[in-house]
């Protein structure tokens, strides 16, 4: 607020010019300093505030995406609606046991892969490119590969499996393994820029402190737990908010897989989820309205999961001044 | 000092031990590998196969003779390089306005002190959780009513909006570059926006270089953007790798379909080895995820 003033006030000055050397060193540092800002702010204003508000509004009417003259305010009519859609209640707990198979998995996947390549392997280098190549590689373009690696016919897993039992037609991309095959692709793409980070982060670890636990009688596990893991709690926590939210957005992989030209795919119920529900409801069935109601409320679970996570910080989560305290 | 302890770190541990976690690990990292290399290497295989031995049965392992005419079909069957260049277009424009602005602002997080600095970037810290989707769809509506869709301007929008990952990552960068550097600048009077253009760009290149690519990975590869945007003539690879190549049926044509998508991808590829320690280092600066 004070700054927000201060810039008035320099905005206000070059009427006289000689007051504008008077006041300025600080109050030009701040005006440099919002025009550094300034295309961040305005797009923050634009491109994030006005359409995440905007969203609110348009969920209070009946907008079709077409005609203004039609549209309605109707309060919360749209919220309400939620509880007789079926449907959607059932995707938003798809959603639920997507995110709690997954966001675990991956980060285990991606800590343990980590925690590997930290030991003194050779060719350590190699390994963490190939393992970070997959997500590189576009949506589009895994999509593709994966339909056709798992198709029940002529697919090659079918047919490697087949090698030992002939005539193996599974149907991977369908109602019954649908969860596996999403999450198994979700992994393949996704796993690569974790570990990367959770590398990065066990290389950071000072090796005084892992060998001080070794000559203080420490085995291997208790260093692990109580040296590694505290120090690598910052890393993992916001792995954690991120991968929370990304993977609550899950929308392409299973429609690109169920699809066979643009959006159109409706995925197998397991992988049915919330944010598909909103895409066909707003671009399918042009419910705008409605679609971006069910939007909204999404958006305030995943800002309550994302809070909840930051709040169970202090209970364990360590920065660095706490390390050091307990050092001492 | 520390050669001490390590001593005692290799006497607690018996010797099968150590070869037992090594192979151990290998065999891990291996099985690992294979996961993640398999269908790249099989979309190489079946993008040198003839249709008929895509779908043979029994399964064909690898092509009789490679196929490499599917790679001709590519650019036959479609007008594959008009949209690459579609693609490399949005790929660039909303980069390099996105690397613009992004410095700009990581710079005078790192090196404008003013009240109320540090409240500004918790700011941006969350945005970052910001669910992409709920802004992407309010935001089609918005400009759709504008008149802006089946237009490149949303991405010259978006590319001057900046991104709270790479704001992040210019800042880190810039916080280690000594002072001195710009303080005999100040002295001689040089105007902030000059100590940012000709002497923090240009010592940036490492930085500037890595949000580049990784901007240019995310638009390139993005598949929801352009769908909703863009229509079909003047839309990106993404889409039309999707739906494209397909016989008067409706059949996929399978082989030319993984064969343009190896070609897609290639530029990703060697865009990544090129710059690849730093590109690496830049998503561990700023927590991006893929």
């Amino acid at each position: 607020m004070a700054v927000e003033s201060a810039v008035q006030k320099s905005l206000e000055v070059p009427q006289t010019t000689k007051r504008r050397w008077h006041l300025s060193r600080s109050n030009r540092k701040a005006l440099w300093f919002y025009f550094f800002q300034s295309p961040w702010l305005l797009g923050i204003i634009f491109l994030t505030i006005i359409p995440i508000v905007g969203g609110l509004v348009i969920s209070m009417t009946n907008y079709d995406g077409i005609n203004l003259a039609t549209t309605k305010f109707v309060g919360l009519k749209n919220y309400l609606r939620m509880l007789d859609d079926k449907q959607g209640i059932l995707a938003f707990m798809r959603t639920l046991v997507f995110v709690s198979i997954n966001v675990p998995l991956g980060m285990f996947l991606s800590f343990s892969l980590a925690l590997v390549l930290n030991q003194s392997v050779r060719g350590r280098g190699v390994f963490r490119t190939v393992y970070y190549l997959p997500t590189l590689v576009p949506i589009v373009a895994v999509a593709w590969i994966f339909k056709l690696f798992l198709a029940s016919k002529n697919g090659p897993l079918n047919g490697f499996i087949g090698l030992f039992r002939p005539g193996t037609e599974i149907v991977w991309i369908g109602q019954a393994n649908a969860l596996a095959t999403v999450t198994s692709m979700a992994m393949w793409m996704t796993f690569g820029t974790g570990m990367v980070i959770f590398l990065a982060g066990l290389q950071g670890i000072p090796p005084e402190l892992e060998e001080a636990a070794v000559v203080d009688g420490a085995n291997r596990f208790q260093v692990f737990r109580n040296v590694t893991i505290p120090l690598m709690t910052p890393v993992i926590f916001f792995q954690l908010v991120l991968s929370l939210i990304y993977t609550f957005q899950e929308l392409l992989r299973p429609v690109l897989l169920w699809s066979s030209r643009g959006m159109e795919g409706t995925p197998s119920k397991p992988v049915y989820m919330m944010m598909i529900h909103v895409y066909r409801e707003i671009f399918t069935f042009g419910r705008f309205g409605y679609g971006t109601a069910v939007l909204w409320f999404n958006f305030i679970v995943m800002m309550g999961l994302a809070l909840l996570v930051f709040w169970s910080q202090k209970y364990w989560v360590y920065y660095t001044e706490a390390v050091e305290g307990k050092k001492e | 000092m520390t050669a001490e302890p390590m001593t005692v770190a290799l006497r607690r541990t018996p010797r099968w031990r150590k070869i037992f976690n090594t192979v151990l690990s290998y065999v891990l990292l291996l099985a690992i590998a294979v996961f993640v290399l398999l269908p790249i290497v099989w979309g190489l295989d079946i993008s040198l196969k003839q249709e008929g031995e895509y779908s043979a049965n029994p399964i064909k392992w690898l092509p009789r003779v490679p196929h490499w005419i599917n790679y001709v079909h590519v650019f036959t069957y479609q007008a594959f390089l008009k949209h690459a260049r579609n693609s490399v277009v949005l790929s660039v424009v909303f980069s390099a306005l996105t690397v613009i602005t992004s410095s700009m602002s990581g710079f005078a997080f790192s090196r404008i002190p003013v009240p109320g600095r540090e409240k500004l970037f918790r700011v941006v810290i969350a945005l970052i959780i910001i669910p992409y989707l709920v802004t992407v769809i309010p935001q089609f509506m918005l400009f759709s009513r504008l008149k802006l869709t089946n237009t490149y301007w949303p991405w010259v929008l978006w590319g001057l909006s900046a991104s709270p990952f790479h704001i992040f990552l210019f800042r880190q960068f810039f916080s280690a570059i000594p002072r001195e550097l710009e303080d005999a600048a100040e002295v001689d009077g040089a105007s902030p926006f000059r100590i940012f253009w000709q002497i923090f760009l240009p010592n940036a290149k490492p930085a500037l270089a890595t949000s580049f690519i990784l901007n240019f990975i995310w638009v390139w590869g993005d598949y929801l953007t352009p769908i909703l945007y863009l229509n079909d003539r003047i839309t990106t690879l993404a889409v039309k790798l999707q739906s494209a190549y397909s016989d008067p049926h409706g059949n996929t044509l399978v082989t030319v379909v993984i064969a343009a998508s190896v070609l897609y991808t290639l530029p990703l590829i060697v865009m990544f080895f090129l710059a690849q320690k730093h590109i690496l280092q830049g998503v561990v600066t700023s927590g991006l995820k893929g």
